[in-house]
């Protein structure tokens, strides 16, 4: 297992918005984290990530954060154009997880920032100014950015928000490639259901405060979207 | 061109000042940086003001709880240095902390912090038995009257502000741009943000102890302003604006030296300058540009 939920419970200013979950995440999964708004998959999301505290019970990973931290990208408005960066400087920050104070970027992180911004198809803007860039080739760039990290564990918030149709289905590919050519477990927080259906194995639903696991097939069949969940907190 | 001869001569009476305003101009705006990009640009109107009601309330409780104080001696300028520091301090991290809660307007806040210091300020002077028009002189910053010992000082602070500034600019640069990401790559951002907060509380203690809350403001804020329309790099923005504020302290100086003017408000007033016409020349290179992608 790569990630191990036991009957976590996580929210805000000590008080829970999701209790008692309990799911395994294998590794070379490719998960959607889905439900509607205000479910809580945000605060799942932010709990997995270690951005918010576990109120009770245990979060364990397969692997040493410390030494090998996830892959995050973030949504993309989170971050502040006032900001003069430029696409290798934005890429060159993930190297910063292996990189221990004092120690300055030198020409091993830039050659892992250069292989990353070529995986995802944009070395040739590396020089360029982050802001000027499109939202679909800025979203490629801070995904360069988590795999810089060098990752086993990629999670990304909404990472076709607010991009056209034809860039959301190029980013969902490269998401999919990331999983299946290289083996990176991937979990992505997603309300575009057409968009991770074809592509995702397993999904993770929450709504009400309840967190149901399943395959796609099962979880994303039209008969089930439409009926009401409720009954046990978690299912495996 | 004499005024200019006689501050770059080596027994130039004034030389420590000139020398101390050039740091000042070189540092402030290295700190000014991260003010823009945080997005706390009003900070820099209210501690600077704070850092003075410092100093006042110092020397207050020097006088109430140990005696006269002697003016013009090291003590009185390291005494205006903890009391500046202390409470810009508090007020940094108070108001940090508040703008993380995000419930009262933030710039409510920070208009209602300059407003309470700046009438403190006048207020611990008023009441304190021992307060004279020379330690005025410390709360409005006077940098004429900057003294070697009290360049020694300036010099080796800043000189560490700077160093560190550009020791841990990745964790800074990383905490300021995505602090969740930080925190997800293992940083430990309240630590960095504490390091940030203390080199900006020991600049601004000393710049308004050594030039007054305007030039420091200034000096935190023009610069930065400037270099960024002009910069697309985090490190040519941050050597830019050292160097447009360094420029511009040499060339207020020259300039109120020539002129007999006020140090402080030439200084401020060039810096201004320098942003408009770096702002215009830049309108104006857009628009010429314009038709020619038509």
């Amino acid at each position: 297992m790569l990630v191990a939920l036991d009957d976590v419970a996580l929210g805000y200013d000590g008080r829970p918005v999701l209790e008692h979950v309990s799911f395994d995440i294998e590794p070379g999964e490719f998960v959607a984290l889905l439900g509607p708004n205000g479910a809580g998959k945000t605060t799942l999301f932010r709990g997995m990530l270690g951005l918010i505290p576990v109120l009770s019970g245990r979060i364990t990973y397969g692997f040493d954060r410390r030494l090998e931290p996830p892959g995050y990208v973030p949504q993309k408005e989170t971050l502040d154009p006032i900001f003069p960066l430029t696409v290798a400087e934005v890429v060159v920050m993930g190297t910063y997880a292996r990189l221990a104070p004092l120690r300055p970027v030198g020409r091993r992180e830039r050659a892992l920032a250069t292989t990353c911004l070529d995986r995802v198809g944009l070395a040739h803007l590396a020089g360029h100014a982050f802001w000027t860039l499109s939202g679909g080739q800025r979203q490629r760039v801070l995904i360069a950015r988590a795999l810089a990290a060098e990752p086993t564990l990629l999670l990304l918030d909404e990472p076709t928000a607010g991009i056209d149709a034809g860039a959301e289905a190029g980013i969902m590919d490269l998401i999919s490639r990331l999983n299946r050519e290289r083996g990176l477990t991937v979990i992505l927080v997603s309300h575009h259901l057409r968009a991770v259906r074809s592509l995702v194995g397993t999904v993770i639903w929450v709504e009400d405060g309840i967190v149901t696991r399943g395959s796609t097939a099962e979880l994303l069949a039209p008969e089930r979207l439409a009926a009401v969940f409720g009954g046990m907190a978690i299912k495996r | 061109m004499s005024a200019l001869a006689d501050i770059l001569r080596a027994d130039f009476l004034l030389r420590d000042a000139l020398i101390g305003s050039v740091l000042l101009g070189l540092v402030c705006p290295l700190v000014g940086v991260y003010f823009l990009l945080r997005r706390m640009i009003f900070l820099g109107v209210a501690l600077p003001q704070l850092s003075a009601a410092g100093i006042g309330l110092a020397f207050l409780l020097y006088s109430e709880l140990i005696g006269r104080h002697e003016h013009g001696v090291e003590g009185e300028r390291l005494l205006a240095l903890a009391g500046a520091f202390a409470i810009t301090m508090v007020g940094l991290v108070t108001l940090a902390a508040l703008e993380r809660g995000g419930r009262v307007m933030v710039e409510a806040r920070i208009g209602t912090v300059f407003a309470i210091a700046s009438a403190a300020t006048m207020l611990f002077v008023a009441v304190d038995p021992f307060g004279e028009a020379e330690m005025v002189n410390l709360l409005k910053g006077d940098i004429i009257a900057t003294t070697r010992s009290s360049l020694g000082l300036l010099t080796t602070v800043l000189a560490m502000v700077t160093g560190l500034l550009f020791a841990f600019r990745k964790e800074l640069l990383l905490v300021s741009f995505d602090r969740e990401m930080a925190i997800v790559l293992g940083k430990r951002a309240e630590l960095w943000d504490a390091l940030l907060y203390l080199l900006i509380g020991l600049t601004i203690s000393l710049g308004v102890m050594n030039a007054g809350p305007l030039v420091t403001f200034g000096f935190l804020v023009v610069p930065p302003l400037t270099a960024r329309l002009i910069t697309r790099r985090m490190l040519t923005f941050s050597l830019a604006a050292s160097a447009l504020g360094g420029s511009t302290a040499f060339l207020g100086f020259w300039a109120a030296y020539g002129l007999d003017l006020p140090l402080g408000p030439t200084e401020v007033a060039l810096s201004g300058l320098g942003l408009l016409m770096v702002a215009f020349v830049r309108w104006a290179i857009v628009w010429m540009r314009a038709p020619a992608r038509e």
